[in-house]
């Protein structure tokens, strides 16, 4: 009955779209995670400037009737956040795990304070009318069988995620900023004394990971449910660190990384609806944890294997 | 001398810190209230009004020294775990289960069994990600969080299948445990029940533990230089392992006693975040036990404060976030800290001359 499902949803291309859908937060959250690792400073609050952008997304799109200005203050709060991590980073000296982990609090306590004091709710704030991210139809491809289905009716971040992949390799490996940055991220102090601005890479980093966390959150709130739940994001921000380092620090990894996590997200949900499923849906959940804990020991079992071999 | 003219400037430091995160606290609600000063005093003074809600500050304050023991033993010794969370569900669980389905036995015995169930389940449970650190140098703030997941998603699925109590309703969660092995009441008529007992005990073992026996010293010595202490001759990464297993065995402790003292049973998602509240309360302390235990009864005051300030005014209690995250950033300031030093040894100079 399960097999049955998931059989006839694959084969009439129905996980696909699944799949693109909750593939595209992770992706876009841990490309943000990306940037800010390459520059040295991990951060762990992309859950929180999620939450945050999913908030504001969803109320300045609501307010204004315009989803692409609900986006951007969406973007533009979380970017703001971003900076002010930097701030009590890299001036106050706070560590950056900490500071991020009070990112995460923030994110999660003050979107449900807002949502209190302005709508009234606590549970979730759902506009009725409320402008979504708009799906994108192409003309012609639309129409041919099997290429239409996985080409057209997406909406419109799930093809702004892909292009952030290539987007993320031009700027990290093809430009002098991506250089700085991963020289300030490999020895700040070596590339200070080369006559890098260190500091100011990094705040750039982080500012980077909060455009794409940003765009995670937004697009949470305005394409995939056109609303704002408390707690919604439910882990994606810190699966996102998990991609990181599952996809090997590097852009194209990070979209097989992001693959694999959202398949399991999307046969989980396959799962949940098929009545009495045999196959637990909290087992199928559990898949990209324990995939990317085996895969962290892979490779720290590879480093050391190298470092051993290493005369 | 100077250590303790170190030690005052340190706790003036961070007294100064919490007045701060308060005062902002009550900027926001300056600004948002429409009858702020109501809302301050909610938030300030209704959590001493009543016996009620001084127990109730003293039942939230229980898991919170916990945790808060589990990550400061951690975190001394230079691993940054994220995964309190899940060993206190792994322990709750482990030990609930012993609570619930051994067979008869003396509440004499049975109690200390179901303890013990539940220190090894956090303690082996803990024991993973330490293995992983310490051998295969794999980054603990992924695995731990990682397996926070993995903790939470299996005791759901139990508790929503084969161990399901038939009695729960639409609720997941077990059968309940047998009256006699509960935690009773402290007093007669106030919700305090004698899980603070315990948790006094936690802070007086870590503290002797961690200052007054050598593998405490191997521990601290791990964390503040590790290739030192090796160099010194500890066996770095089994410190690193017994130090994890410890903080599990005590966020198990946290979870089993607050399964024993609150919800009577098992139940999903009881936890909501204990074990990431124990990192703000270690972060407080310095990882110091009797400033865990200071810290997490002003966290709990702080809590209990919002809820009475959301019964009585027209604040939400998400307001105590504000004061939670300024006071995470503020104590972690380290460049707060070394100016003030630095100001205070010039003065001192000064003064010499």
């Amino acid at each position: 009955m399960v097999w049955q499902t998931i059989w006839g949803q694959i084969v009439d291309l129905t996980l696909v779209a699944v799949l693109l859908r909750v593939m595209t937060p992770i992706l876009l959250a841990s490309l943000g995670g990306l940037i800010s690792d390459i520059g040295g400073v991990i951060n762990i609050g992309l859950e929180g400037l999620m939450l945050l952008s999913a908030f504001t997304s969803i109320a300045v799109g609501s307010s204004t009737g315009n989803w692409a200005v609900g986006v951007l203050a969406g973007v533009a709060t979380s970017v703001l956040v971003s900076y002010g991590m930097g701030f009590f980073s890299l001036k106050m000296k706070v560590d950056i795990i900490i500071t991020g982990f009070a990112v995460n609090i923030f994110g999660s306590g003050f979107t449900i304070f807002l949502m209190s004091k302005l709508y009234g709710m606590t549970g979730n704030y759902s506009p009725s009318g409320a402008p979504r991210i708009p799906t994108v139809n192409i003309p012609f491809i639309e129409d041919v069988p099997v290429l239409g289905k996985l080409l057209s009716g997406h909406s419109l971040m799930v093809w702004i995620a892909l292009f952030s992949v290539i987007f993320c390799i031009f700027l990290i490996y093809r430009t002098p900023y991506g250089v700085h940055l991963r020289s300030v991220g490999e020895a700040p102090y070596a590339a200070q004394s080369l006559g890098i601005p260190a500091k100011r890479i990094q705040y750039s980093a982080l500012a980077w990971s909060g455009v794409f966390a940003g765009l995670a959150g937004a697009f949470l709130s305005n394409g995939l449910t056109n609303m704002f739940v408390k707690d919604m994001t439910a882990g994606t921000g810190f699966l996102a660190l998990a991609v990181v380092l599952l996809g090997n620090r590097n852009p194209i990894g990070i979209l097989i990384g992001s693959l694999i996590f959202g398949l399991a997200s999307a046969l989980a949900t396959i799962v949940q609806t098929v009545p009495n499923s045999p196959i637990p849906s909290q087992f199928i959940q559990m898949i990209p944890y324990v995939v990317t804990i085996a895969v962290l020991v892979f490779f720290a079992l590879r480093n050391k294997r190298r470092l051993a071999t290493m005369p | 001398m100077k250590s303790s003219k170190a030690l005052f400037l340190e706790i003036g430091g961070i007294l100064a810190a919490v007045v701060t995160a308060l005062l902002c606290g009550f900027v926001v609600i300056l600004l948002t209230s429409s009858e702020p000063f109501t809302a301050i005093s909610a938030l300030l003074l209704d959590p001493l009004s009543s016996t009620f809600n001084i127990g109730t500050i003293l039942n939230k304050a229980v898991p919170l020294i916990l945790t808060g023991l589990a990550l400061s033993v951690v975190f001394q010794s230079g691993v940054f775990s994220m995964g309190a969370e899940g060993q206190l569900y792994i322990g709750a669980f482990v030990g609930a289960l012993a609570g619930v389905y051994l067979p008869d036995l003396s509440p004499w015995i049975h109690f200390p069994l179901v303890i013990v169930c539940a220190l090894l389940g956090g303690a082996l449970f803990g024991a993973i990600p330490g293995v992983l650190k310490a051998y295969l140098n794999a980054n603990e703030i992924v695995t731990t969080l990682m397996l926070n997941f993995v903790a939470i998603l299996t005791t759901s699925y139990f508790v929503n299948n084969q161990l399901k109590a038939a009695s729960g309703g639409g609720y997941a969660k077990m059968d309940n445990i047998s009256k006699d092995i509960l935690l009773p009441k402290l007093f007669p008529g106030m919700a305090a029940h004698a899980g603070i007992l315990i948790a006094v005990a936690a802070v007086i073992i870590v503290y002797l533990l961690m200052y007054k026996t050598s593998i405490g010293y191997e521990l601290r010595l791990v964390g503040k230089n590790g290739h030192f202490a090796r160099y010194g001759g500890i066996a770095t990464r089994k410190v690193i392992v017994v130090s994890v297993m410890i903080s599990g065995a005590l966020a198990g402790l946290a979870g089993i006693v607050e399964v024993l003292g609150i919800h009577g049973t098992f139940k999903e998602n009881f936890s909501a975040n204990l074990g990431f509240d124990g990192i703000i309360i270690a972060l407080l302390a310095r990882n110091h036990p009797i400033g865990v235990l200071i810290a997490a009864l002003f966290y709990a005051y702080i809590q209990v404060g919002a809820q009475t300030m959301q019964f009585g005014s027209d604040m939400p209690r998400e307001v105590a976030v504000i004061i939670q995250v300024m006071l995470v950033l503020l104590v972690s300031a380290q460049a707060i800290f070394t100016y003030i030093k630095q100001r205070y040894a010039r003065s001192g100079q000064k003064a010499v001359k």
